[in-house]
């Protein structure tokens, strides 16, 4: 069942998380783009299983804290959401607690951009990247590491079901400086 | 037994029994082991869907009938190479096709889908000129964009050629001899034989003004037309749109063909009016007005000048010739010119007049007739050649009809039958006249030309889902898709179960965004056929509006594996493809499109999309010219192909061509949006905003219009503009990515140019 998922004041922590994977339509799923690495995992639970669509299965790490799953791209892309699928219920000791983001143009440039805490998470948690100026509702980058700090009940490996990073649609007219709005417009625009 | 079996055999399949048919056609060849059994069993497994058993039992035999059997099932097997070896031996160059015209089609279409074109139009034309009736052929000549007019192709001649192959009419025949005399007569004297077609034309419109005058003659003393020359009468009344000279009298009366208002010339006006089908009153034989009535619309289309000349002359032929009659007839052709009677004229009028004249023509057995044909035609030749011809025809044609209208026996009785077959063939190729010329056009992409073709069919015809399925399909060429939705639901609603189109339907309620219609039309057709791969479109459609991209693209290539030959699924698995960023694979559908039908402008324009968002201009533009080239109508495509060289750096020809795509269709704001992008880059501010501002009168509430001024009164330093216009963009709700954009550009409203590189 959904439950509401919301962010209190304090340092961005997280409770609940939604059932249901609900985006808006302007934004697009990226992740087929990039390449996805761990820092560690146990065998038949690795990287794919964070993108097999399959809740079922998990990426389970088999090493020393913080746990890392890095996210590379092979040109800067703008990213404005990540989704994760987490669930306390199931996972317990193993759902992460701590989560932070980092973004930069590879391992030598990360800077933090988000840190949240979550509070036994059941289901999709939406981590948006945005600031608060209009300005900056992407993040324009070539990568992006999210990483596990700590875990629930002071747990050492992570379990994460699935990863799902969003960004903007794209202009479906190539060449274009702004998207199309009106009816006429868009009537006119392809051809199909 | 062999002789009861075989009965049996093809009761059964009269009958749709097909099990039972197999069954005892197996006994059949069980028992009476030969060559022409095997045939009939193979034709039973065909009709079955066993195309597989056919092939074995019909492997290796020789006799005409059975290779062309054999390759019928390797075509339906897919066995393209077997099949060609089958119908044309490689050792036998020379060899006859099977099964005449036949034969040649299914070699036609072997030789299109193994990308041999000319082989394939070669092998399409021989096949129509042995069977004229072969529309399938024409099809696909049309499609190949090799389509000669649709009068040549159902002309003369092909009436000719039916006459023939019905020329077991033994009495007829001197009837016949009589109109194929006439024929000649005509087209020796007016043109040569190639004329046939411009000749029939004219012979069609005389026809019909001369029917029209009949029809009038009889029924109301149209006496007072008479005198009016009713050059373009008939004809004029279809083609309200053309300027022939002829339909200077019916011009003015001339509403589109299906509209039957004809009236003021009394009695036979309304009978032709109220069936629109050829006047039967006026003719027994006259079936086709239509058919009339297209050719004089093609006429018209084709030899306007002819006409004008034509009309008085028929009009005064006919005063002359006909004496009252005639005048009568031509008073009515006149009338009609002036009446509305004119239109009905056009319509269904014009196809029975047509008829009449042609039955009249072609049925020479009319004794009198004849010597009036032959007095007529002789005064004919004087005057123009095409009008001499039609008014001989008229004449005679008239004094039939008149005949007709009065008299309930046809003159020739005798010939009835031989002339019936003339002019039941006439009005066949009358008919296929319009439809060829109206889907050949549509083919070209001329779709205005196409629409008044169309237009000029009788209603009958013209309600019928094939031809309002092609209607709809020209408006959607055309970008008019208000108009074409109104036409397919229309369509939808004469024939619920027709699939034709429909394809192309779900695009236009693609475009148009209604999802509701949309996936309503999608159930619908799933339900009435699971297996046809325009069901799937359409409902690959509904999830791409709907964003589902992925869920789309699935349903595309189960449109795609229904039909391999489908090239519109293949154009659409590229465009979700594309939407899904999988350019390769992109590229490979739009490939597969092309390589079935090289004419589909869509998937050219799909490549060249492709390859500007890969920033490959050269290719990109290669690939808009090739999409130009074909529909050289379109605006959109126009427009690309002005993106696509200013890339290159060659603006002055973007521009122009931006100019032109504007002019094209001035419903459609993206040329000017792109002029003003293509202007300011070359920053020549001004004309952009200039550009802008007109747009806005177009598109009022678009926000990117406001976008692009605010950036160029940014660029021009002045800054209120600039803000201004950034605030009512943002209050049009633009995408978020712009949302960003445009609040970014309005933040460093104030930051001078250099320092910011952004927008």
């Amino acid at each position: 069942m959904a439950t509401e998922s919301s962010e209190s004041e304090e340092e961005g922590k997280i409770t609940g998380g939604n059932q249901h994977l609900i985006v808006e339509d302007d934004l697009r799923e990226m992740g087929k783009k990039a390449a996805w690495s761990v820092s560690s995992c146990k065998t038949g639970n690795g990287v794919s299983s964070l993108r097999d669509d399959n809740l079922e299965t998990y990426w389970q790490s088999d090493g020393a804290q913080p746990h890392l799953v890095n996210i590379q791209f092979q040109k800067k892309v703008k990213l404005q959401l990540v989704v994760l699928y987490v669930d306390f219920k199931l996972d317990e000791s193993y759902t992460p607690s701590k989560i932070c983001i980092r973004a930069g143009d590879g391992f030598h440039n990360l800077k933090e951009i988000k840190t949240v805490e979550l509070v036994k998470p059941t289901g999709w948690v939406y981590l948006s990247l945005s600031g608060n100026d209009p300005r900056e509702t992407f993040v324009n980058t070539f990568m992006l590491q999210i990483a596990v700090l700590s875990n629930h009940l002071n747990g050492r490996d992570t379990h994460v079901r699935q990863i799902k990073v969003y960004g903007p649609q794209l202009n479906p007219i190539p060449h274009q400086p702004f998207q199309f709005t009106s009816r006429e417009f868009i009537t006119y625009s392809t051809v199909r | 037994m062999e002789a009861i079996l075989t009965d049996c055999v093809q009761n059964s399949l009269r009958h749709f029994m097909f099990r039972n048919a197999i069954f005892l056609c197996e006994r059949l060849c069980a028992e009476f082991p030969s060559e022409v059994n095997l045939q009939l069993l193979a034709a039973c497994y065909l009709q079955n869907n066993q195309a597989y058993s056919a092939y074995h039992i019909l492997k290796g035999t020789q006799t005409a009938q059975s290779r062309y059997l054999f390759a019928v099932s390797c075509f339906h097997m897919d066995l393209l190479n077997e099949a060609e070896t089958a119908l044309c031996p490689a050792n036998e160059p020379g060899g006859e096709i099977p099964n005449g015209a036949a034969g040649h089609y299914l070699l036609g279409l072997i030789y299109r889908y193994t990308d041999r074109t000319k082989s394939a139009i070669h092998h399409f034309r021989l096949a129509l000129s042995i069977d004229p009736l072969l529309w399938a052929a024409y099809e696909e000549l049309c499609v190949l964009g090799a389509a000669e007019e649709a009068t040549v192709v159902f002309g003369e001649a092909a009436a000719l050629c039916i006459q023939k192959q019905y020329s077991h009419h033994g009495v007829t025949s001197p009837n016949l001899h009589t109109s194929n005399e006439d024929y000649n007569l005509v087209s020796s004297r007016n043109f040569g034989s190639e004329d046939v077609s411009p000749r029939q034309l004219k012979h069609t419109q005389g026809n019909n003004l001369r029917d029209i005058p009949g029809n009038y003659h009889g029924a109301a003393g149209l006496s007072g037309a008479a005198s009016q020359p009713q050059n373009g009468g008939p004809s004029n009344m279809p083609f309200y749109n053309t300027p022939s000279p002829m339909a200077s009298q019916l011009s003015g009366v001339a509403p589109p063909p299906l509209c039957r208002n004809v009236q003021p010339n009394g009695p036979n006006l309304n009978t032709v009016n109220t069936d629109g089908s050829p006047r039967s009153v006026v003719n027994s034989t006259i079936q086709a007005p239509r058919r009339k009535f297209v050719d004089e619309g093609k006429l018209r289309k084709i030899s306007g000048r002819l006409f004008s000349d034509s009309g008085p002359r028929r009009s005064t032929r006919l005063a002359g010739d006909a004496g009252a009659n005639t005048n009568a007839n031509t008073t009515a052709v006149a009338g009609n010119g002036t009446n509305s009677s004119s239109k009905y004229l056009g319509s269904s009028k014009l196809s029975s007049v047509a008829l009449r004249s042609v039955t009249v023509r072609k049925g020479q057995s009319w004794a009198n007739e004849n010597i009036e044909e032959g007095i007529r035609n002789e005064a004919f030749d004087d005057s123009r050649a095409n009008m001499t011809t039609t008014s001989s025809s008229f004449p005679s044609g008239d004094v039939k009809s008149l005949d007709q209208d009065r008299a309930t026996v046809p003159i020739g009785g005798v010939v009835i039958s031989s002339s019936k077959i003339i002019s039941g063939a006439s009005e066949v190729l009358g008919l296929l006249r319009t439809l060829g010329e109206g889907y050949r056009l549509s083919c070209l992409y001329r779709c205005q030309d196409a629409l008044d073709t169309y237009l000029k069919l009788p209603h009958k015809h013209y309600n019928t889902s094939w031809v309002l399925s092609q209607v709809g399909k020209a408006h959607f060429e055309l970008v008019d898709y208000l108009e074409a939705d109104r036409t397919f639901s229309l369509a939808r609603r004469m024939s619920p179960y027709s699939l034709e189109g429909m394809d192309i339907y779900s695009t236009v309620l693609y475009h148009l965004k209604e999802d509701m219609k949309l996936s309503y039309l999608a159930q619908e057709l799933i339900s009435t056929d699971r297996l046809a791969p325009q069901s799937w479109c359409a409902m690959g459609n509904c999830y791409s509006l709907q964003k589902d991209h992925e869920t789309a693209l699935k349903n595309f290539q189960r449109a795609v594996q229904l039909n391999l030959r489908f090239a519109y699924a293949h154009t659409l698995c590229g465009h979700e493809y594309v939407a899904l960023e999988d350019f390769e694979n992109g590229i490979k559908s739009y490939q597969n499109a092309l390589r079935i039908d090289s004419r589909h402008y869509n998937s050219w324009y799909g490549l060249g999309m492709i390859f500007l968002r890969q920033e490959k201009f050269e290719f990109s533009e290669h690939h808009f010219g090739m999409a130009f080239q074909i529909n050289p109508r379109s605006s959109v495509i126009m427009s690309y192909l002005g993106t696509a060289m200013h890339a290159l750096k060659r603006s002055e020809d973007a521009i122009k061509i931006m100019d032109r795509a504007i002019l094209a269709d001035r419903k459609n704001p993206l040329p000017m949006y792109q002029k003003a992008n293509i202007l300011m880059s070359l920053e020549k501010f001004d004309d952009a905003l200039k550009v802008l501002e007109a747009l806005k009168e177009y598109a009022p509430r678009e926000s990117s219009v406001y976008a692009l001024m605010g950036k160029i009164y940014k660029r021009r330093n002045m800054h209120e503009k600039a803000m201004l216009h950034f605030g009512i963009a943002l209050d049009l709700k633009p995408s978020a990515a712009d949302v960003a954009t445009i609040k970014a550009a309005i933040e460093k409203l104030h930051v001078p140019d250099e320092l910011e590189d952004n927008l």
